[in-house]
């Protein structure tokens, strides 16, 4: 890695005050993802500001009838945290089932959705890729097995978080500050696809940075569940995952979010899913049935057909378990 | 009695408290650091070498191939791989400019403002594209090494066979993966003499690759073991290079210079597993006897051959597996591609081959429709038969009490009769597996060797060992600290260790090939004997008795005179046994048990001295939408011989398990033009703790006549069985056999489309 210096920030303005928009100042919040881009070699900052030394950005907050959630909360704070749990099942099952122990312990929300793609042509510093000012996606020729099967023409990453897919679901809000004010912004409109900017993920400027992600309490009859399929057990990254967000009056659909990662550039919404979802009533059947509309209008390459099978299959089984209410049974899922 | 007891690992605490040094915890205050340019291309000429402005290049030193001074190789078997490329690159990743500064960031710095130009040749990336020849990057056919091996009248017996069946199955690069990634230390001293020191677990191949790269006599080059963070093989022949690109810059630069990788390097630029594709035709009678067999390897051993012909060599020899058939061929090569150079790994072509062979089993069972006990059984070498290189076993053959204790204490039978539950997507499965492994190098190899090892008295009245056995975390020191406390009536904490350095301890041969406690054991038990004679003798002179009569127990000497036991402490003995000379040393060299007798050129004989046997049970659940595997239980029953230290035993068996199923279910490197795609443990899938479930571990102690206190070489077995038996146990869960690994979700869907288009 290069030389860089390093400072911790006091407060969210001292921390945005040293921001260049030459995206030269990085921010350091766990400090996981962005150690790995600065020994691989991704990025080469001048300044690296750490903001957990900032104070006022770790709590989960009731407000109204939100939840403020920090930035600096870590990933086993949400999947530990009594509201968290129970209002929103599944951002805590996304924070938990990430990475390892010690990993949830120091990552943090704002860092996870933050965090740059694990695609490995845009990892290996021996691949020039559209991410990096490169003009070619690598994937389209090359293995391409954990690559995307949706909006992949031109680069073809997935987006690596997973709470980002239970905050879609979710229909999270985004606080987000610069040495000028602040704006809130809807998670939907955040995350961007490689055809509008294929060098971010998101629409954050290098100036700002994320303080808060505001979730608003579910209506009655709501509930809401994630599911993560991985390779190994532990230290792994989602090779498929979804998060499923229903509203339910007497066991009939009034409105539903279902939204898959690892699927796409960004979180995905199956959006034939949600609809054909509205006005059913949803048991396991009209869970497998609804499940096959999830690969609708998905562009498989050369090796992750596989991952077709895999999305029904868990947004069956999503499905099924929101539908249930029985969160019990994901055991073994 | 301290042989058989698990008595606690020499260096153990050493390890875990952190006071151990490993190469890179070594600070020299006028020390540089090494960096390795390489290629970005598969197969090129260099054209042009260039050396951006915008970085002072008066701050560090360069060397290229031009500054080697005798033979720019890395000495090995055909001396083919260079040190360093001249004009032509064989392969990405290979070195080409060497670059050392004070500092490591300088290093890097410097590197990227190196830009090589290349005139691109075309790249033979796949074992297919070698055998094409088209493009002939080794000799005229691509084929570093081929073998032929027959018994029999193969033709013949395939007319009378009532049975035919045939299956082509593949295996994959895996990586080492040890903890500690390679480093090395190198000074050049005022006088010529080199120094090396580092990670490995050879410090002689390391000596002797010096030598050669220098024109250095012995006495000039001095090698010596750091504490090494594991080595399952990786650290076998490559340490020669990085220690080569060491002494380079340090000859030139004129400061001790350390090279320590990444393990983003380390596991691009050093060598993997071989991978293989592994024919398999078998003839039978309609029961299920073995008549007459087919079996043709084919090993990529990558841009050059390092060790591939010794890797195949083994690989053909294990190719039937621990079975009788009376006529047979094995045909075995290993090709040249333009991939990183294949080397030692765990196993050494045996993993391949077993995977191979025991699944073919599982074939021939399912299309005889005869159990994979039965098959096995009908088929098993027994006490008297002979292998395929028409060597008669005559002792320690475990092979029926393996068998048998896996399958007690697994409860295969009742288990394999289960029924699957019939709402769940859960399929339960179970898999066998039933292979050998042969201690000891290959045919002549430890005739050539002839390793030594020695025994020493120290001035403190204990004893020390000078041995180039190489404690690598498998307990090379607390098992040889038991054997010579054993010899000589002492404790293992009596017993030290000389540094493992190449101008202090002899040469006992590599550390590898399963013969560090079977080979080395033997030598350093041997040694220690002599010891004891010596120290009997010279003690009888002065006491006046026959030294027969002296015993060595509890740490003392004791012996019988006018009726009454006279006792003198051990370290007193060996003090008086010094009195005169200063210094009492015994060395002993291995020789081969007697009648052993091979034949290289036709590849037939006793291929090994002994072999040690196992069987693996494995059970799996597999989710049949995703088709993801989840190992339920592991049992394994071994024929180690003696366990000299069980415990130790059992950690060599469980580790190399673990990796076994690793290659099985999840290992396999990614490539791109001949570029590695996933070289992070992010992305290059090893199973963690949580995929690994229960393992039961039987130790079989069948004694080997020629082993210290019986004990065979069992440190690569457990690597050969273990991938078979999960996909196996995969097969009886869903029903079709996948003949690739690692089984992923993906190759397990093929293998049911393909089967549900056959039937
Ligand atoms: C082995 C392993 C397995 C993993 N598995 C998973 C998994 O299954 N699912 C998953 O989702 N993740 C997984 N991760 C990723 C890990 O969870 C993220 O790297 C981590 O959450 C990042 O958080 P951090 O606080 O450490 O971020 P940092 O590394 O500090 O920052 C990450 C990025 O976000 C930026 N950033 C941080 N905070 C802010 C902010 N407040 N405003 C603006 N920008 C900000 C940084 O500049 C940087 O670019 C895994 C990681 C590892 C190593």
């Amino acid at each position: 890695m290069n030389k860089f210096e390093y400072v911790n920030a006091s407060s969210v303005k001292s921390a945005t005050e040293q921001l260049q928009s030459d995206g030269s100042v990085r921010i350091k919040a766990g400090g996981i993802d962005i150690l790995d881009e600065l020994k691989e070699r991704t990025i080469n900052p001048k300044r690296l500001v750490n903001i957990k030394t900032v104070g006022g950005l770790k709590e989960i907050k009731e407000v109204k009838d939100s939840l403020h959630i920090g930035t600096l909360v870590t990933l086993s704070e949400l999947a530990s945290n009594k509201q968290v749990k129970t209002l929103f099942p599944a951002l805590a099952e996304a924070a938990l089932g990430a990475a390892t122990p010690q990993i949830r312990n120091v990552a943090t929300i704002g860092g996870n959705i933050c965090q740059r793609p694990r695609c490995w042509y845009y990892r290996s510093e021996e691949f020039s890729c559209l991410k990096k000012g490169g003009n070619e996606c690598h994937a389209h020729l090359g293995d391409n097995r954990f690559h995307a099967i949706f909006g992949n023409d031109k680069c073809a990453m997935v987006h690596p978080s997973a709470t980002a897919v239970a905050l879609v679901a979710l229909q999270a809000k985004l606080k987000i500050e610069d040495t000028k004010g602040h704006r809130i912004v809807e998670i939907d409109n955040f995350f961007v696809k490689p055809e509008e900017n294929a060098k971010a993920e998101n629409i954050l400027k290098p100036t700002e940075i994320i303080t808060e992600v505001i979730l608003a309490k579910p209506a009655v009859g709501s509930r809401n569940f994630y599911i993560k399929l991985k390779e190994k057990q532990s230290f792994d990254w989602p090779m498929a995952d979804v998060a499923v967000a229903m509203e339910m009056a007497g066991g009939v659909c009034k409105a539903a979010r279902v939204v898959l990662g690892a699927a796409a550039p960004v979180p995905w919404r199956a959006v034939a899913v949600e609809k054909a979802l509205v006005g059913k009533k949803v048991d396991a059947s009209v869970a497998e049935e609804v499940s096959r509309l999830a690969i609708e209008g998905a562009k498989p390459m050369s090796h992750n057909g596989y991952k077709l099978k895999v999305f029904e299959t868990i947004v069956a089984r999503a499905l099924s378990v929101v539908a249930s209410g029985d969160f019990s049974s994901k055991e073994g899922f | 009695m301290t042989v058989g007891q698990s008595v606690n690992r020499k260096e153990g605490r050493d390890k875990v408290t952190g006071a151990a040094k490993y190469v890179d915890d070594y600070h020299f205050q006028d020390i540089w650091y090494g960096k390795t340019v390489r290629s970005t291309v598969a197969h090129a000429q260099i054209t042009g070498i260039e050396f951006l402005a915008g970085f002072d290049w008066s701050t560090v030193v360069l060397a290229d191939y031009r500054d080697i001074t005798s033979r720019n190789i890395v000495a090995l078997i055909y001396d083919d791989q260079p040190l360093l490329a001249e004009s032509l690159v064989r392969h990405v990743y290979e070195p080409i400019l060497l670059i050392a500064a004070p500092t490591k960031e300088l290093a890097e710095l410097a590197a990227k403002h190196v830009h090589i130009t290349y005139k691109k040749l075309p790249a033979v990336l796949t074992i297919e594209d070698s055998l094409s020849a088209e493009q002939k990057i080794f000799g005229d056919d691509n084929v570093f090494k081929s073998y032929t091996v027959t018994r029999g009248n193969v033709e013949d017996a395939f007319q009378s066979a009532e049975v035919v069946v045939e299956e082509t199955y593949h295996v994959g690069h895996q990586e080492q993966l040890y903890i500690e990634t390679n480093g090395i230390i190198a000074t050049a001293k005022s006088d010529g003499t080199i120094l090396i020191q580092g990670s490995m677990q050879c410090p002689y191949y390391v000596h002797r690759a010096i030598k050669e790269l220098f024109g250095l006599p012995d006495e000039k080059v001095v090698v010596v073991q750091n504490v090494t963070g594991g080595g399952f093989g990786g650290k076998e022949e490559f340490p020669s290079v990085v220690a080569g690109h060491a002494a380079l810059l340090a000859k030139k630069c004129g400061h001790p210079v350390k090279i320590v990788y990444e393990r983003g390097e380390d596991f691009v630029a050093s060598t993997k597993r071989h991978p293989a594709v592994i024919r398999h035709r078998t003839g039978l009678t309609r029961d299920g006897r073995l008549i007459a067999a087919e079996i043709d390897l084919t090993f990529d051993g990558g841009a050059y051959c390092t060790l591939s012909p010794v890797v195949l060599s083994r690989g053909v020899i294990h190719a039937l597996g621990p079975y009788k058939c009376p006529n047979i061929r094995v045909t075995g090569k290993v090709v040249a591609t333009n991939t990183p150079p294949n080397g030692a790994f765990r196993g050494f072509g045996v993993p391949q081959a077993c995977f191979a062979s025991e699944m073919h089993m599982e074939n021939i069972s399912r299309k005889l429709d005869i159990s994979p006990v039965e098959l096995r059984r009908k088929n098993m070498l027994h006490q008297g038969d002979y292998t395929l290189t028409g060597q008669q076993l005559t002792y320690s053959v475990g092979t029926q009490q393996v068998l048998d204790a896996v399958l007690e204490r697994s409860d295969y039978l009742a288990r394999r009769s289960h029924k699957q539950p019939e709402l769940s997507n859960k399929r339960y499965g179970i898999g066998l597996s039933f292979y050998y492994h042969g201690g000891g190098f290959t045919g002549s190899g430890e005739e050539k060797i002839k390793g030594q090892a020695a025994v020493e008295l120290t001035a403190e009245g204990t004893v020390r060992i000078l041995t180039a056995s190489t404690e690598i975390g498998q307990g090379t020191r607390t098992i040889f600290s038991q054997i010579v406390a054993q010899e000589l009536g002492l404790r293992p904490e009596d017993v030290e260790f000389e540094e493992n350095d190449t101008s202090k301890v002899p040469d006992s041969g590599p550390t590898v090939a399963s013969r560090t406690c079977m080979v080395v054991g033997r030598v350093v038990q041997m040694a220690a004997a002599s010891l004891k004679e010596e120290m009997a003798k010279r003690i009888a002179s002065l006491a006046q008795c026959q030294a027969s009569e002296i015993q060595f127990e509890g740490r003392h000497l004791l012996w019988q005179k006018d009726g009454e036991i006279i006792s003198v402490s051990f370290a007193e003995a060996a003090e008086r046994c010094m009195s005169r000379t200063g210094f009492l040393k015994t060395t002993a060299q291995y020789s081969s048990p007697p009648g052993i007798k091979w034949d290289d050129v036709t590849y037939s004989g006793d291929a090994y001295p002994v072999y040690a046997y196992a069987a693996d049970v494995v059970e799996v659940e597999v989710d049949m939408d995703t088709f993801e595997v989840k190992i339920l239980k592991v049992t394994t029953a071994t024929d180690v011989g003696k366990a000299i230290n069980p415990t130790l035993a059992e950690g060599q068996i469980e580790g190399g398990t673990v990796q076994a199923l690793g290659y099985g279910l999840f290992e396999e490197v990614a490539w791109k033009d001949g570029k590695i795609l996933n070289n992070r443990l992010t992305n290059y899938i090893i199973p963690t703790s949580l995929d690994i479930p229960d393992m039961e571990t039987v130790l079989i102690e069948n004694p080997y006549p020629y082993g210290p206190y019986g004990a065979k070489g069992i440190g690569e077995l457990p690597m050969d069985g273990g991938a078979p038996a999960l996909v196996a146990a995969i097969a009886d869960a869903v029903g079709a056999v996948v003949t690739e690994i690692p089984a992923t979700p993906e190759r397990i869907m093929e293998a049911m489309e393909k089967l549900a288009v056959e039937a």
